[in-house]
């Protein structure tokens, strides 16, 4: 009989040596297909593409970071299909996850780096902190900035999870004493993919990484570079209170009334209507929920700045940089100038009048 | 999609279109075999109407149940052809629903991959068993 | 930045500081310049200062009948446009929102339905008034670049307005951007402008009103 074993190194194989059937890939590419609005259809041809795929090569480091992101991909599910990203990818390094620590783990990047140059995606979260030479986040002697020009040289693409690497996220946030920057401001020689959130929705970053594997490309991208699959709707345009914003019926206060009959939350500082992402269909925890289902106003935290809209609960309409002071002396300095000029007309008339002649 | 706020209760007549669609694809898969599906979680459909649908199609002489990565379901409605595949994850929650329109659901055939698999484990079953 | 964070920041806020300028600046000014005192007596049982402008003011806001003929069509459609713009400016739940930021105060609004009905009915009116100003001969001949500038900064919040509230075109965050910064335009404009008579019609009707009244017209 001929050796039917798949070939080593595809996604196939390690299924097949963990025993987990094709069957089950399909069920997982069903899921795929649907997770990103694909026709149902194209479930059986993601399966095939992901049996045949060589397993992706990660390697994930964190920066300026609270481990939020990492958090959300790894605890959310417990467990369920996403845990089938696992099988996708090999994630050859992940300090917060891996055995090796210290000069083992470090070498354990190296190693990893050197035997798939110019194959392996990088996975960022965090912010790098640039002021005063880097020196605010460092991991074994190296400042971020260091081990990040390091790591992507010989990268085939990086992911910015969360919206520090994203966009700078928390640390950038005003005043931000560390110099933080996004990491797409220091790689600007590869393909960076933002899969923005604080934290990103699980599904979003599984569901990423997935697509890179099934299609072995990147996703399309909005102009802050985030897939379009997951980024490409604002929460708004898929909120199920929509139906009261568009009537004008607005909860005024937290557990007032209009709160309690799931009228819309704009008044109370909602920003779906400026925000990208998934939330209002994938939603939360497996489907359960999301923070405006759950009677709270989006904060907007998968948008360069959120930090700074001018605050969670301040309204849209609601300019962000009031000087009542400057208004003030605007209001009397227009004052003094108006006095001003009226008294050069008056000097002008009583001159033409003491000068003789009809009086003007 | 929407598991919560006032509308769960609300028939938008969302599965009358749909029973329409099925009809199209029914007449097709019955002239050429040409096979189909309809997502039902990319739609905007209450609670409500899955269920209206669900009471349309009704069931016919085949049900499944699928143990892998969690349970999924499937059955033939009363219209042979039609098939209602409903997948769960391990942790209970519908990840995927869909309406097939075909002669056998994708999911419930046995893959190439796996039968090889198949063989090969039977052999060696087999082959350990021989020194009996 | 992003363009919204511009319009809602550092744009509205120099706006703002500009328009309390400006109104200040020609208020000030129209209020202590220089008048010809009348020294003549006043007419018998002619009224008192006051009653004198509310009259005035009053008698202003409908064309007298000797010239109605000829204006009524421009003076039922600037009501139209000017109550639509009040309607809309003060109603709307989303503008209240802001005024509430800027004074505190806030009151009940009205459903969007309502204001978006209203709103367009206002566009379209806009949009008859500079018909009227480039088709009407005698408009057209005493028309300055001023008056197409009011006009211009006046329709495009309404038009932006109408365009975010839809979300016709654009994302959302350019829509409400632009509409801001359109606002801009028209807060940094007003004081300069044709659009002043918001303030001035009070003072020059009820002056009118004072000074023909006491010579015991009624003009």
């Amino acid at each position: 009989m001929e050796d039917w074993s798949p070939e080593a190194g595809t996604v196939g194989e390690a299924l097949t040596r963990q025993g987990v059937s094709r069957r089950a890939l399909l069920k997982y590419g069903s899921y795929l297909a649907t997770l990103m609005a694909l026709p149902p259809t194209a479930g059986k041809a993601i399966a095939q593409s992901l049996a045949k795929a060589k397993r992706q090569s990660v390697i994930y480091i964190s920066f300026q970071e609270c481990t939020g992101c990492l958090e959300s991909l790894t605890r959310s599910f417990s467990p369920s299909i996403e845990d089938m990203i696992f099988n996708l990818i090999s994630l050859d390094y992940q300090e917060t996850l891996q055995a090796a620590a210290g000069e083992a783990a470090e070498k354990a990047r190296q190693d990893a780096m050197a035997a798939n140059k110019g194959k392996y995606v990088v996975v960022v979260d965090g912010s790098v902190p640039t002021a005063d030479n880097g020196v605010y986040s460092t991991i074994g002697g190296k400042t971020n900035v260091e081990i990040l020009k390091e790591t992507v040289a010989d990268a085939m693409a990086v992911l910015s999870v969360g919206t520090c690497a994203s966009f700078g996220g928390l640390p950038y946030a005003n005043p931000n004493p560390t110099g933080a920057v996004p990491v797409s401001a220091l790689v600007t020689d590869k393909p960076v993919i933002n899969v923005s959130g604080c934290p990103p929705v699980p599904e979003v970053i599984a569901g990423t990484i997935a697509y890179i594997v099934t299609f072995g490309k990147l996703p399309p991208l909005d102009r802050h570079n985030r897939p379009t699959p997951f980024f490409g709707d604002s929460i708004h345009d898929r909120c199920y209170r929509r139906p009261f914003y568009d009537k004008g019926l607005f909860a005024k206060a937290f557990d007032d009334e209009g709160a309690r009959n799931g009228w819309c939350l704009y008044e109370l500082g909602c920003k779906g209507p400026i925000t990208y992402n998934s939330c209002a269909t994938v939603k939360w925890n497996g489907g359960t929920s999301y923070p405006i289902q759950s009677g709270h106003s989006c904060l907007g935290c998968s948008e360069p700045n959120f930090w700074d809209l001018g605050g969670f609960y301040r309204p849209l309409p609601d300019p962000t940089d009031k000087r009542p002071a400057a208004v003030g002396a605007a209001a009397v300095a227009g004052a003094a100038v108006g006095i001003a000029t009226a008294a050069a007309a008056r000097s002008r008339k009583r001159k033409a009048t003491h000068e003789g002649g009809p009086s003007k | 999609m929407h598991d919560a706020g006032p509308f769960e209760n609300v028939r938008t007549g969302l599965a009358r279109a749909i029973e329409r669609e099925i009809l199209q694809h029914l007449q097709a898969l019955a002239a050429d075999g040409t096979e189909t599906a309809i997502d039902l979680r990319s739609l905007p459909m209450s609670a409500a109407d899955r269920a209206e649908l669900d009471a349309a199609l009704g069931r016919g002489e085949v049900s499944a149940k699928l143990s892998t990565m969690g349970e999924s379901e499937v059955w033939e409605t009363r219209f042979p052809g039609v098939w209602w595949v409903r997948h769960c994850g391990r942790d209970g929650r519908v990840i995927a629903e869909q309406v097939e329109i075909a002669l056998t659901p994708e999911i419930l055939k046995a893959d190439i991959a796996d039968v090889r698999a198949a063989a090969m484990r039977l052999r060696d079953h087999l082959a350990a068993r021989e020194p009996e | 930045m992003t363009l919204l964070d511009f319009a809602r920041g550092p744009a509205i806020d120099a706006a703002l500081i500009v328009f309390v300028f400006g109104i200040a600046w020609r208020l000030t000014w129209l209020l202590f310049l220089p008048h010809s005192v009348d020294f003549s007596p006043p007419r018998p049982r002619a009224p008192g200062r006051i009653a004198g402008a509310a009259k005035g003011f009053i008698r202003h806001m409908w064309p007298a009948s000797a010239y109605a003929g000829r204006t009524m069509f421009g003076v039922i459609n600037s009501y139209v446009f000017h109550i639509g713009l009040a309607i809309v400016v003060l109603g709307f739940a989303e503008h209240v929102l802001f005024i509430r930021d800027l004074t505190g105060f806030t009151w009940a609004t009205l459903p969007t339905g309502i204001i978006t009905v209203v709103a367009v009915v206002t566009l379209a009116a806009l949009v008859v008034q500079l018909m009227r100003r480039l088709f009407d001969p005698v408009l057209k001949l005493i028309s300055t670049a001023g008056d197409y500038w009011a006009w211009f900064v006046t329709t495009l919040p309404v038009a932006t307005g109408i365009a975010t509230v839809s979300h016709l075109w654009l994302r959302y965050e350019d829509l409400l951007a632009i509409h801001i910064l359109s606002v801009c335009l028209f807060l940094i404009s007003f004081p300069f402008g044709k659009l002043m008579h918001a303030f001035i019609v009070f003072i020059t009707r009820s002056q009118t009103g004072i000074t023909y009244s006491r010579r015991g017209a009624e003009i």
